[in-house]
């Protein structure tokens, strides 16, 4: 790939909670694909996504894995740049204190600047 | 401008993220289950896009709701979604 | 992936040990010392202290992480754990010629890592 858009920095947005459906899993699949091809990756979490953060998570009752494994390890693929929704955090009821990653919280305002500057955004 | 589409009825909560994510200048295109915020009674929820916001005929016309939508909802057909995806710098689907 | 699907049998002491279609464990819990040794051998590989490290580097990131890695945490993982001078792709090319990534995890008994090609 030689495009415009190869270098680009990557935004996955996940807004999807654990174990009730498989988007979460594909959308951290994505941005694990692409940082191991040396692309920059910025996840953002919405809404229900951010319960994906949410410490002490285990494997679903039928033996499932659970993602928590997986979010530990994106520090390996070098993405760190983990923001969250501040009115998804709100509405749950939920501080950054409860999650199992740093996290940046950004206002509505930051979260269009992001998907207008990113040239590439993918939403799960 | 980016084109942002949005499939889920407005009392879902996918519509405050598809809000969040919009510029200024971005023009939001209701279609399947979204288009039942083309109906008046939803006009608050979309205050923020008046002028942009689009919904898809074809998609109205099997929901009986194109007679009955607002009037300042615009309206576009499938060729039309088409021409807005290449006249937006890109497309942002939210679901 | 992992697969579940029985291609072949690796022979280990008087054991078969089966394997998927590209040479993975079918049961994690087979691995052993010598089943490594003897994958090892099948892609003309002689197992010294620098293998082994890294083939426990390997199985550590699977613990924690319950994924075998792609090249890039490799080589993050393996310069976390034995020093930026082995934290390198040249050095893991070395180790396990072709695909450090994919030889490694079969000769540790993972999975082949899902995120490379």
């Amino acid at each position: 790939m030689q495009d415009a858009t190869s270098q680009a920095e990557l935004m996955v947005i996940l807004r999807h909670a654990p174990h009730g459906s498989s988007w979460l899993k594909e959308g951290l699949d994505v941005a694990l694909v692409a940082a191991a091809f040396d692309r920059r990756v910025t996840l953002l979490f919405m809404g229900e996504g951010i319960t994906a953060l949410l410490e002490g998570q285990q494997a679903g009752p039928l033996g499932q894995k659970g993602t928590a494994p997986t979010l530990a390890m994106l520090e390996m693929y070098d993405i760190d740049n983990l923001l969250v929704e501040q009115r998804g955090m709100d509405e749950l009821g939920l501080t950054s204190d409860q999650l199992m990653l740093p996290v940046t919280g950004v206002d509505d305002a930051e979260i269009s600047r992001l998907v207008a500057s990113h040239a590439l955004v993918l939403n799960f | 401008m980016l084109l942002h589409t949005l499939n889920r009825p407005p009392t879902s909560q996918v519509l405050a993220q598809a809000l969040a994510g919009m510029g200024p200048d971005d023009k939001l295109l209701l279609i399947e289950d979204g288009v039942i915020g083309a109906l008046p009674a939803h006009r608050e929820h979309f205050n923020r896009v008046a002028g942009r916001l689009y919904a898809l005929q074809e998609d109205l016309e099997s929901r009986g709701l194109l007679p009955l939508r607002d009037q300042a909802v615009r309206v576009v057909d499938v060729e039309g979604f088409i021409s807005m995806t290449e006249t937006c710098e890109r497309t942002v689907s939210w679901y | 992936m992992a697969s579940t699907e029985i291609y072949r049998y690796l022979r280990v002491y008087n054991q078969n040990i089966p394997l998927d279609p590209e040479g993975y464990l079918v049961n994690m819990n087979d691995w052993s010392i010598h089943v490594c040794e003897q994958l090892a051998e099948e892609e003309g590989i002689a197992m010294t202290a620098e293998h082994w490290e890294v083939i426990q580097v390997l199985r550590d990131f699977y613990a924690r992480f319950e994924q075998a890695p792609a090249m890039r945490p490799l080589v993050k993982a393996v310069g976390q754990a034995l020093g930026p001078d082995k934290g390198r792709s040249i050095y893991l090319m070395k180790l396990f010629p072709g695909s450090p990534a994919k030889v490694g995890a079969r000769l540790a008994g993972l999975p082949k890592p899902a995120n490379c090609l």
